[in-house]
This record gives C-alpha cells, sequence and structure tokens, in this order.
C-alpha cells in the first residue's frame, strides 16, 4: 500500500503543490488523470524516489520514505519498483537485450526478459538496437525492463505519450495484462484508456481524492 | 561489470579509438625517447670498454677512437708497426691488437687486423682469421649479402671507395660473421700482413721493414692503468727511416664520455621536448576523456532514473576507462618496442644494438603515469557527478 499523506513539493522556481492524502491499494491499478504541470509526474517522481516531498510523508507498506537516505530510496527502486519513462529513457546505441541487462550492475536477475519480450511481441527484436526500433516497440522495452524485476509497485509516466492512439491503446493494454497481481500507476491526459485500470484519480481536483470507477472496468467520464 | 563495461565501450567507438591513439603517441613517444637515449649512451659505452688505451697519430682524438672503434671518418694517419713491442713490452700491458684501415671492397671498408680483434665475434659460416696466413678475410654479415660472398669467394678490393683501381691479387673468404646490427656488419677484415703485402710492405721483412698501422689497440692488465698508459704514450717516436712521428694515447672511455657530454645538451633538448609532447597529450588526453565523460551524463543520468546506483556507476566508468588506459598503455609499450626494432638499423652504424627486452624503471614509471592520467579524469568526473547527483536529498 502507497499513502500519500500532507504532501507538498516546492520548486525551485518557488511553485508549489499540494497533494491531498491519496492511498494506493495494493495489486490495483490507477490511473492518473489530468492537465500539464498539475503535479502527476512529480507524483510520480516521488514515489519512486526521485524526488523528495517537500514536507508530508510517503508511506510504502509501512515505510515512511521520506525519512530514508537517497542510497535506500535507490535500492528501493531497484528492488521493488518498475519504471515506465514517456521518453523511454533506453540508450539508443545499444541493443534490446543491452537495455534490460543494465540491471545486472545492480544484481538484477534479467532472467524473465525473454519471456517478456515474447508476451509483448518484440522477441525478434531482441539483438536490434534500440536506435533502429519505433516508438512503439521502444515503450515495449521499456516496460520489459520495468517488468523483468518482478516489482511490486509499476509506475508509468505517460507511456503513450509518443504514441498515435492505436498503439497507445495496444500498449496500456499489454502493460495492464504483464502488470496483472501489481500496483500499476499510470499517468495519462487521454481519458479514453481510463477503462483499462481499476481506479482513475483526477489530479486537477486534488482535493478529490480518489475517483472510483464503476465495477465493469470502465470510467464515468459522464 | 567488466561485460557491461566493453559492451559500453563498443558503442563509443570513435572516441575510444581517438583517446586510444592519443595515449599510445604520447605514452610511446615518451618511452621510446627516454629508452632509445639511454640504450644508445649504454651501448656507446660498453662499445669503449673493448679496450682501454688506443695509440695512434696525433690528431682529433674523436676521430682515432671512431675510427678504430666504429670504422668510421678516414683514419687520422700511420704509425710505425714497430712501436708494438714497446707496448707489448710494457709490464702494464696485456694485448696489443694492430688495426689498419685502408682500400675498399664495393664501398665496404678493409681492415687489417689479427683474429684477436673478432675474438668475441660469432661466425655464422666458415672460420676466423688465421694470423699465420695472408690474403684472408672473415667479412661482416652485409658485406656477404649484398655482394653474394660465401665462404671461398674471392674479392679484389680497390684503394679507393668504389674506385676501378682494384688489387689484381685476391683475397679469399674464410668466414662469414654473424649479423650484429653493429659496423662489424659492413666491413671486410683480413690479416693486417695482407694489407703491407697489396701496398708493397714486406710482410715477411725484419723489424727494419716500413710496416705501418693506423692505431693499436691495447688492452690493460688493470684498468687504472690506462689513464697512465695515455699519459705516457702521448710523445713523439721515430721511424724506421728516422723521422719524428707524433702520437697520442687515447682512452676511448674518456673520449667517449666527452662525446656523450657534448650529445648531453642535444639529449636535453630532445628530453624538454618529449615533455612538452607529453604533458600537450596528457591535456589532450584528459580534456577527450572529460569531453567523452561529459558525452555520457545523459547515459548516467538514465542510469541512475533506473536504479543504478552512483557508486555503481563510478565503477563501471572507473573500469572502462582503466581497461582503455591498460591497453593503450600496453600498445604503446609493444609500439615502441616495434619501433627499437626498425631503430636498430639507424644506430648499428655507432655500433649499439638495442636491446627490445630492455625495459629501464623509469619507462615503467611514465607508463604507469600516463595509466593513472586516462584513468584520472574519469574518477574525478564521476566523484563531480556524484556530487551534483541529479537525484538526491
Amino acid at each position: 500500500m502507497i499513502e500519500i499523506k500532507n504532501v507538498t513539493k516546492k520548486f525551485q522556481n518557488e511553485t508549489a503543490i499540494d497533494y491531498k492524502d491519496i492511498v494506493f491499494e495494493n495489486g490495483k491499478s490507477y490511473m492518473l488523470l489530468g492537465a500539464s504541470g498539475c503535479g502527476k509526474s512529480t507524483l510520480l517522481n516521488m514515489i519512486a524516489g526521485i524526488l523528495s516531498p517537500s514536507s508530508g510523508s510517503i508511506i510504502i507498506d509501512g515505510i515512511d520514505m521520506t525519512t530514508r537516505s537517497q542510497k535506500e530510496k535507490d535500492k528501493f527502486r531497484i528492488q521493488k519498483i518498475g519504471y515506465i519513462f514517456q521518453d523511454f529513457k533506453l540508450i539508443n546505441e545499444m541493443s534490446v537485450m543491452d537495455n534490460i541487462d543494465i540491471l545486472r550492475l545492480e544484481g538484477v536477475n534479467t532472467q524473465r526478459a525473454i519471456e517478456l519480450l515474447r508476451e509483448l511481441g518484440i522477441f525478434e527484436k531482441k539483438d536490434s538496437k534500440v536506435k533502429h526500433l519505433s516508438g512503439g516497440q521502444k515503450q515495449r522495452v521499456a516496460i520489459a525492463r520495468a517488468l523483468v524485476k518482478a516489482p511490486d509497485i509499476i509506475l508509468a509516466d505517460e507511456p503513450t505519450g509518443n504514441l498515435n492512439f492505436t498503439i497507445g491503446e495496444q500498449v496500456i493494454k499489454e502493460l495492464v495484462k504483464v502488470a496483472k497481481g501489481k500496483t500499476l500507476i499510470a499517468v495519462t491526459h487521454d481519458e479514453r484508456l481510463a477503462c483499462y485500470f481499476d481506479y482513475v484519480i483526477d489530479m486537477n481536483k486534488m482535493t478529490s481524492g480518489i475517483t472510483d470507477i464503476n465495477t465493469e472496468g470502465g470510467v464515468d467520464n459522464a | 561489470m567488466l561485460k557491461f563495461a566493453f559492451k559500453n565501450m563498443a558503442i563509443k567507438k570513435v572516441q575510444i579509438i581517438l583517446i586510444v591513439l592519443s595515449i599510445v603517441i604520447s605514452a610511446g613517444i615518451g618511452v621510446l625517447a627516454f629508452n632509445v637515449s639511454n640504450q644508445v649512451s649504454d651501448g656507446i659505452t660498453q662499445n669503449a670498454l673493448y679496450y682501454s688505451v688506443i695509440v695512434g697519430p696525433s690528431g682529433s682524438k674523436t676521430q682515432l677512437a671512431m675510427n678504430t672503434m666504429y670504422f668510421a671518418e678516414e683514419p687520422l694517419g700511420t704509425i710505425p708497426y714497430s712501436f708494438i713491442n714497446k707496448l707489448k713490452n710494457d709490464n702494464r700491458v696485456l694485448d696489443v691488437i694492430p688495426f689498419a684501415m685502408a682500400d675498399s671492397y664495393n664501398g665496404y671498408g678493409v681492415v687489417g687486423t689479427s683474429s684477436e680483434l673478432l675474438k668475441d665475434r660469432e661466425l655464422s659460416d666458415g672460420k676466423m682469421l688465421n694470423n699465420s696466413n695472408t690474403f684472408e678475410a672473415v667479412v661482416g654479415y652485409n658485406v656477404a649479402k649484398y655482394n653474394d660472398l660465401s665462404v671461398g669467394s674471392v674479392i679484389h678490393t680497390s684503394h679507393t671507395v668504389g674506385g676501378s683501381d682494384t688489387h689484381k691479387q685476391g683475397i679469399k673468404v674464410v668466414g662469414i660473421l654473424d649479423q650484429s646490427h653493429s659496423p662489424y656488419d659492413n666491413v671486410v677484415f683480413t690479416q693486417i700482413q695482407t694489407l703491407w703485402q697489396m701496398h708493397d710492405h714486406s710482410a715477411e721483412g725484419g723489424e727494419g721493414e716500413h710496416k705501418t698501422v693506423c692505431a693499436l689497440l691495447v688492452s690493460t692488465k688493470n684498468p687504472s692503468y690506462a689513464t697512465q698508459l695515455a699519459n705516457d704514450y702521448n710523445t713523439t717516436i721515430t721511424d724506421e727511416h728516422g723521422h719524428s712521428v707524433p702520437i697520442q694515447a687515447v682512452e676511448p672511455m674518456s673520449v667517449v664520455r666527452d662525446v656523450l657530454s657534448d650529445a648531453d645538451d642535444t639529449k636535453y633538448i630532445v628530453f624538454v621536448l618529449c615533455a612538452v609532447i607529453l604533458i600537450m597529450n596528457i591535456m589532450i588526453i584528459s580534456i577527450i576523456t572529460l569531453l567523452n565523460m561529459y558525452h555520457s551524463s545523459k547515459e548516467i543520468s538514465l542510469m541512475r532514473l533506473i536504479g543504478i546506483s552512483m557508486g555503481r556507476i563510478n565503477l563501471l566508468y572507473i573500469i572502462q576507462n582503466g581497461i582503455i588506459g591498460f591497453l593503450s598503455t600496453l600498445l604503446a609499450f609493444g609500439i615502441s618496442r616495434l619501433c627499437l626494432i626498425f631503430m636498430n638499423d639507424y644506430v648499428s652504424s655507432m655500433g649499439v644494438v638495442l636491446n627490445i627486452g630492455k625495459v629501464y624503471p623509469l619507462e615503467l614509471v611514465i607508463l604507469l603515469g600516463i595509466f593513472i592520467i586516462s584513468v584520472l579524469p574519469t574518477a574525478i568526473w564521476t566523484f563531480v557527478m556524484s556530487k551534483r547527483d541529479s537525484i538526491s536529498d
């Protein structure tokens, strides 16, 4: 369980974002909706330990991550969190497998990579350099890299931001499928994808907390 | 880690090649200059140790020494051969070898001497000179090679270099010297009597006959006698015709020391130039390495975002540049040794054979220094990056 409590994030340009308390339950998928600049990505980065909140607490499975050192947060991120970035964060000159194997620098077992690449339909590209892949293929590689370590939490920051809707939808379907049973928090501004998630949080309404979705699996966008 | 370091290097081939080249050039030049300079000095000094004293006509000490040790330069003139008896009777003297340089064979010098001059030389074929015979020759490796000579061949020497006025009587090749990359490779050795007979000096004659040599090479019983002899025999003697002949005795070691002392200024300039090149290359290595690391900063931040710790990233780049530094210095060392082989042809005229296996401690220090310099910018960069870590509290 991830608990966001009284979190405020101030930036150097003195803008600040105040977050209402939010709770993400284990094994559920969440979609964070909202306009640019409302603090969606910042929230993901704070959960991942990439950014630190200026005040408040982020408690993951009972551990207040804000009290931990950067080293401990790094360790937690490499062990427990799979992060999928909008711009993929892949090394273009390296092959697909090497981009996944990079995690072995921290002792991550990447044996599942082949299985994941098959599931994501890019197994035949495993030896191709990333620079030769399409945007959709790159995002699948990023997903494979995030999931190869079997993380408890998957964070996805605009995973479809660089893709057209059809491919983006396909990627989201695959992501939700391979992330089944994990806590998935995905940031997107495309409401059409909301139907694939258990919950949708409208980050524009920071005080509104979690917007429950209907039990049929779709979001009530009305 | 090592595997990933190699993969990371493979994607930056051009930068890596540039770094390796700059290290190889700087380290190679530094090591080669130091090695050659020292081996040449050592070699020249070693050559001077064969004889304690050289007795010859008055004139340039350097010319006398160069002519007898390296068969270079024209002989100063001649002194009466009879003077050998006085030297042999000196109880400080161990042995005296006659030396005369006259005539040439297809441009190669002809030296009249006794077999003792060649006692430390190896033969590739045939036998050594027999002092009791005449008109026999032991030829240097290059002389035989470039004139298709073999044991049994007969050569005709001439009065002048490349001249047509060849002596009618031929000299039979009885031995061929093994290659030594020294001036001995380029000389024809024959008995001193052969030269006298060809120049109408009777080899059969007694003490009163007009026989001359260019120099007498003296070995002393004790090294300390050399200076005494050099002082005692700077004098004037009288030849068989009653003419006064001024002679000099020089210590080859002292001549070499003077020559090397003169060369020290040049050596100093060479070292200063090498140092400047080395400093410039150190700067180039540092700049290229830093640029390489700068270009890697995107890669580093990427690795940080996916959870790779700064410690592991530092280690990765230090290993990577360590490999580059190690391979480059190894390559620089190998290339410097390879250059020694080619340089042997140039320095052999000084009687020096460059030993490829010879490694001076300072060479290792230079290589170690270059290795450290190739790794240091990375260590500094990664340290700075870790201080400016984008992911930090």
